[in-house]
């Protein structure tokens, strides 16, 4: 086996234990929210004027599979979810996977399409910042990586909505305008699709932007006095010849490395934006589930699957990685020290 | 003559300006260092002030916070602002005009509140007010009033409620939730990054992937999933204390990978193998030598990590499910700001945005400029 596919193995296989460990935080989690779905159906049959008994109870446990012990119960949960079944939510009585569907697929997409505007952004711009000797760009940038932080994005998006709604007359909020929002797949739903989701897109990438230029310019400044771009240097390289040769395919390493994070990042704002643009996505779904109806079994499955994502990125970009890098594959556990 | 006194008197300063400077322990160091980065200097002397303001909420703010301070005649009113002249002429004490509420034929029936240039209402300083309690004692004194009726700085809120007031209560409030989150993920990160560091290798292993495990879930979602569980019968306080137990209790990891990060340098030096070969005993190397080594960069991490638990107590709370409204916490102010009202008609709600910017960047001027003061390579980089 040469040392590219055992590395991608040992990384599959760590990506895999990962996997489990969370899943066995979001099954606890789940476990933790007090009354079962057992209990729930019966309070719903109580309603209905059917006095219960604790007998009743233990019959539909039995039935769900509920009085099984935890660490089965949380085995058949995890190897459903690897093939896509998250069960019903007991709440909604609907498939979740079902009711997650294309909703998680867009929110996945536009995640990505932020993460994407990013770097598109942040590397260029970050390298030149750093090897720009300019006051004014150097702190200009320092202060638009800090407004990426504490400038809160639902603010912004505040602000786009009012900029829209006084001048166009259209709020900009939801996926779809109102003809579309429940409308079978077609061109113009792509159409209008893409017309309003650069909005969310723009305001998840806002910060993930300015977190990134950061590290890319930290990066690279860190590269910039190495001794090898010196030498380079001293052969008669100069300008964005030298700069991209040599220090930006170093940094290109640490930067490729950080995907996951920043991903994580984007999903954390991924419900504050849901509610301020009233996105009818996996984002406001979470929220949902968990602040009004305390639907666990979908607050579990949306939290696997965002961090399913995550590791997934992890796995391609170190893949990547080592691709790129032949130094990756022999440093297979301190690849991400 | 006179240059030579001149030459021995600058050598003398420069030779006492070594002697301070290779004498000076840690944190002299890294004050110098500090007072040097100009922005990080406003930046702190800003935190300072916020921090001050937050503790001091109750004297400064000159009515209580929350409905038992609110001023039932000027709801959702505009902020007063103090001036010295108007057409009668100058007067040294500020004042602001009183206001009046109508409702007749001629405003269509509609309340409309109009301001009573008749009426001016001076500022006087140190008056007595709506009573707290100040460690331990009860007071009424706040540091501005107005003799008759009431002044709102920022406006108030649809009860009423002083937002200058609920401001600076705010930040007491999230200065407290960060704190506290911050102290439990410290403790945490100090006992798990210190016991993989320090034993390495295998218990290294398993304590990695299971902090790897737990950074990698979206703290947020996270968050939220745990706040879920906070039942609505609970009251304003133990609500406060879970949410900051919360953010403590995920928090930790990337404090417990710096600490493990630190731990596994430092054991390897070279001074600790020699207080090893002196026969120092594993608990006095860690007292006396690896944790002095590295407080300095704890101490940074933590500031440094202290906005990100304010920004997660604000999304928390923004979202419905962190605090609530009778509490006065910064996301609580922020998710006022959302109604549609508010942007169009009552935009003075958007004050304690300010507010919420500036604290946070403030944390992240001064965490910035301490990591740059306790790297002694920082300076020879740029």
């Amino acid at each position: 086996m040469g040392p590219f596919l055992r590395f991608a193995t040992l990384r599959a296989g760590l990506a895999l234990v990962t996997l489990l460990l969370v899943s066995l935080i979001v099954f606890s989690l789940m476990e933790l929210v007090p009354g079962n779905c057992a209990e729930r159906y019966l309070a719903y049959k109580n309603t209905q004027g059917e006095n219960i008994s604790f007998e009743d109870i233990a019959a539909e446990e039995a039935r769900l599979g509920l009085d099984q012990p935890f660490l089965i119960r949380w085995g058949t949960w995890t190897a459903n979810a690897f093939q896509g079944d998250f069960g019903t939510s007991c709440i909604l009585r609907v498939d979740i996977a079902q009711l997650l569907g294309d909703k998680f697929l867009i929110s996945a997409l536009i995640c990505f399409a932020a993460l994407f505007m990013a770097y598109l952004i942040a590397i260029p711009v970050g390298i030149y910042a750093a090897s720009s000797r300019n006051p004014v760009i150097n702190n200009a940038l320092r202060l638009v990586s800090y407004l990426g932080l504490a400038l809160p994005n639902f603010l912004l998006a505040l602000m786009i909505m009012l900029f829209f709604t006084v001048y166009y007359g259209d709020t900009m909020t939801g996926l779809f305008s109102r003809e579309f929002r429940d409308a079978e797949w077609s061109w113009a739903r792509v159409q209008d699709f893409l017309g309003r989701a650069w909005l969310p897109v723009f305001i998840l990438g806002w910060s993930a932007t300015a977190f990134a230029l950061q590290t890319v310019r930290a990066l690279m400044l860190d590269e910039n006095d190495k001794l090898y771009v010196t030498a380079a240097r001293a052969r008669g390289l100069y300008g964005s010849r030298l700069r991209w040769r040599y220090p930006a395919r170093h940094a290109l390493g640490p930067i490729v490395n950080s995907l996951g994070f920043d991903l994580n990042r984007i999903f954390n704002e991924l419900p504050i934006v849901a509610v301020i643009l009233t996105l009818t996505e996996a984002g406001a779904l979470l929220l949902e589930a968990l602040a009004r109806s305390n639907d666990q079994q979908l607050a579990g499955a949306i939290i696997f699957l965002l961090t399913a994502t995550i590791v997934g990125l992890n796995f391609v970009t170190d893949l990547a990685l080592a691709l790129l890098d032949p130094r990756m594959r022999n440093s297979v556990l301190g690849a991400r020290a | 003559m006179t240059d030579s006194t001149v030459a021995t008197s600058v050598a003398d300063r420069e030779a006492r300006r070594k002697e301070a400077y290779f004498t000076a322990s840690q944190s002299q160091l890294i004050w110098a260092r500090f007072r040097k980065n100009r922005s990080a200097m406003i930046a702190g002397i800003v935190l300072a002030v916020m921090i001050l303001l937050g503790l001091f909420a109750d004297f400064v703010g000159p009515y209580n916070p929350t409905i038992a301070g609110r001023d039932a005649d000027y709801t959702n009113g505009a902020p007063q602002i103090p001036r010295f002249c108007d057409d009668d002429g100058c007067s040294l004490r500020p004042f602001i005009y009183g206001t009046k509420r109508e409702r007749s034929i001629a405003t269509n029936f509609r309340w409309v509140t109009t301001q009573d240039t008749d009426d001016k209402r001076y500022v006087q300083f140190f008056v007595h007010g709506d009573s707290y309690r100040f460690l331990g004692f009860n007071a009424d004194l706040h540091l501005f009033g107005v003799d008759k009726g009431y002044i709102h700085l920022f406006g108030t809120d649809d009860a009423g409620k002083d937002i200058f007031s609920r401001t600076l209560h705010a930040i007491r409030t999230s200065l407290a939730v960060g704190t506290i989150g911050v102290v439990i993920s410290f403790v945490m990160a100090l006992a798990i990054g210190g016991v993989a560091g320090y034993f390495g290798v295998r218990i290294d292993g398993v304590i990695q992937m299971i902090t790897d495990a737990v950074r990698v879930v979206p703290a947020i979602p996270l968050f939220m999933a745990l706040a879920a569980f906070v039942p609505d019968t609970w009251s304003a306080e133990t609500r406060f204390f879970f949410i900051s137990i919360i953010l403590g209790l995920i928090g930790w990891p990337t404090l417990a990978r710096r600490v493990r990060t630190h731990i596994l340098v430092e054991r390897n030096q070279d001074y600790v193998l020699a207080a090893r070969l002196s026969g120092a005993r594993p608990g006095h190397i860690i007292r006396r030598h690896l944790l002095p080594s590295f407080t300095s960069y704890i101490i940074v991490d933590l500031v440094i990590s202290f906005p990100y638990m304010v920004l997660s107590e604000t999304a928390l709370s923004f979202i419905g499910l962190g605090l609530k409204d009778p509490v006065n916490s910064l996301g609580v102010m922020l998710q006022n700001t959302t109604g549609a009202d508010v942007l169009l008609n009552y935009q003075w709600y958007f004050i304690p945005v300010i507010f919420f910017v500036t604290l946070v960047m403030a944390f992240v001027f001064v965490g910035d400029g301490l990591r740059d003061a306790a790297d002694p390579y920082a300076s020879s980089r740029k």
